[in-house]
């Protein structure tokens, strides 16, 4: 090659080329070994070109730039696996890795070991992770969240005193329904110390006796970073715990806070939160006539009702009276068409009659009674002096009879006498007691009085009577004498 | 209506909650003649002064401020501006 000095450094060398000249391959090594010799570093890029992981390697390809330069950027499968987000264009990451020379081809490239998300994006990141923590926990779930009262009377406004938040909820419920009542609790809601201070002024609000209806936690919008307060743990926690039921409005529509995600009403502005808190007057204006329209209209049907009832009430007891004068009026006709009614002389008349039969038979019946008592009296009077006439003669005949009785009693006993005595005498003379006391005996066998000898046989026991006793003895020997027919004195 | 505390000493919530409660019960029709008119002159009591409460509303506004000895106490704000002009 000719000598020509194009690059207006001196040529050397024989065949133009200088003898320090270096081969591709020694530059890249020494390029390489430039770059190795770097210590690890941790670059701060937008990221630009991410198409995600290789299909068939699983190694991302893309670059990182700022507003002046760019640079290729790897991150290796392995590294990438381990990351704790997904990597979009546009996102500020910070890569720590080294840089890489692909000596094939000479391209620069920063290969990244690992990659953490900077500046805003890393508290979203944060953010995210805690509200992910918190959801888990079960801060979220619809069913803790506890109802708002439709019609909160008394609020407590947890917000920064000084900004125009404050005003707002006021001006706001003002006009919408001045009933609310308003308890301002002042707390700094952004910077050092703000979540401290909040969670303070929520205790603080939940503490006020009467308690209120609800706590508006509003603040007015501003940066994430002036947002971030209300993304704090801590206060997050106290929202979900606060005793009395929280209502947010933090920043603007598309902001959503973790208070918000865990409080129990979620307002995109504290002029919506504000406004959620109690029905508009005209509501309530409206409610109060439809009441008044129910109150009428439900005391006219109770009205309505009672005359109803009233009125039928009316005709069944005009009718009842109607159908019970009815009968009764039958009841009176037909007690009017009985004869003691209809002709009561009637029953006077034939009892009269009655009498009056009576009587003539009465009267007839008692003289011709007389009559015959009288004829038998005066029959009766000569029969009795005829009864009486005969005494005198019967009363004689009776004292002839006594004294013929007594006559006779007296001839008949004198007779009797003489012939007892006679007999009398008799008797004693022929007593056998006389004879036995001259010496006789009566002896009485087994057959009785013993008056033949073979009445008894010897050894027969015997009694001998005597006139002043018994003898018993045994007979001896019996002994009969010839001839004697037995007739022995 | 076992209590029956005079209308201006209940809240409006509780005038309010009570008028729906008699408003339910006339419209039942269970109620004796007497009762519901009771409860009639009742209902239109509370929804005068309801209504009365409505048009003189005033908004009461307090703020809870730390008083000396760090307890905390109510002390009377100012309400909102009156004017319907928005302020920028």
């Amino acid at each position: 090659m000719p000598g020509w000095n194009l690059t207006g450094v001196s040529a050397a060398g024989k065949d133009g080329s200088s003898p320090d000249a270096l081969s591709v391959s020694q530059a890249v090594d020494m390029a390489a070994g430039a770059l190795d010799a770097l210590p690890q570093l941790t670059v701060l890029g937008e990221v630009t070109g991410f198409r995600g992981p290789n299909a068939r390697s699983g190694h991302c390809y893309f670059q990182i730039k700022d507003d002046a330069c760019a640079v290729d950027c790897i991150i290796w499968r392995g590294s990438y696996a381990k990351r704790t987000f997904e990597l979009r264009d546009g996102m500020q990451v910070q890569f720590t890795g080294n840089f890489n020379l692909y000596k094939a081809t000479g391209r620069m490239s920063f290969v990244a070991r690992s990659f953490t998300l900077a500046g805003e994006g890393m508290l979203r990141q944060q953010v995210a992770a805690l509200a992910e923590k918190l959801r888990r926990e079960g801060l979220m779930d619809d069913a803790r969240k506890r109802r708002i009262p439709v019609f909160c009377t008394r609020v407590a406004v947890v917000t920064s005193l000084s900004g125009a938040v404050i005003d707002d909820v006021k001006r706001t419920l003002r006009r919408r329904n001045p009933l609310v009542e308003l308890i301002c609790v002042g707390s700094k809601v952004q910077g050092e110390g703000a979540p401290e201070e909040l969670i303070e002024a929520l205790g603080r609000a939940a503490a006020i006796t009467p308690a209120p209806d609800c706590i508006l936690l509003v603040r007015g919008g501003g940066s994430f970073e002036d947002l971030m307060t209300f993304n704090d743990e801590a206060l997050a926690r106290a929202v979900a715990a606060c005793p009395v039921p929280v209502v947010t409005g933090i920043g603007h529509e598309p902001d959503t806070s973790i208070c918000d995600m865990v409080s129990d009403r979620r307002c995109s502005t504290p002029t919506a939160a504000a406004e959620s808190v109690a029905p508009a007057m005209s509501d309530l204006v409206d409610v109060l006539e439809a009441r008044q329209r129910r109150l009428a209209v439900s005391m006219t049907a109770r009205v309505n009702a009672a005359e109803n009832e009233a009125a039928s009430l009316r005709t069944r007891i005009e009718r009842a009276t109607t159908s019970y004068l009815e009968r009764l009026s039958l009841a009176l006709d037909a007690a009017a068409r009985r004869p003691c009614l209809s002709s009561p002389t009637g029953m006077l008349e034939r009892r009269s009659a009655d009498l009056m039969q009576t009587a003539d038979r009465l009267t007839s019946a008692i003289s011709r009674s007389q009559e015959r008592f009288r004829a038998g009296l005066v029959g009766s009077a000569p029969r009795l002096a005829a009864t009486t006439s005969s005494f005198a003669a019967r009363s004689h005949a009776l004292e002839l009879a006594a004294s013929r009785l007594a006559h006779e009693g007296r001839a008949a006993v004198s007779t009797r006498a003489s012939e007892l005595a006679a007999a009398a005498a008799s008797l004693d003379a022929l007593s056998p007691l006389k004879v036995l006391a001259r010496g006789y005996s009566i002896t009485y066998g087994p057959s009785g009085v013993v008056t033949h000898a073979d009445q008894v046989t010897s050894g027969d026991e015997v009694r001998i009577g005597l006139v002043d006793g018994n003898v018993y003895a045994t007979v001896g020997t019996v002994e009969r004498h010839e001839g004697a027919d037995g007739s022995v004195q | 209506m076992a209590e029956m505390k005079k209308v201006d000493e209940l809240t409006y919530k509780e005038a309010s909650t009570e008028l729906e409660l008699i408003i339910r019960n006339l419209e039942s029709g269970d109620l004796e003649l007497e009762d519901s008119l009771a409860s009639y002159t009742r209902g239109v009591e509370l929804l005068r002064s309801l209504r009365a409460r409505l048009e003189d509303a005033e908004q009461k506004v307090s703020i809870l401020l730390k008083d000396v000895d760090g307890g905390d106490m109510l002390v009377a704000g100012e309400a909102a501006d009156t004017s319907d002009e928005l302020k920028f």
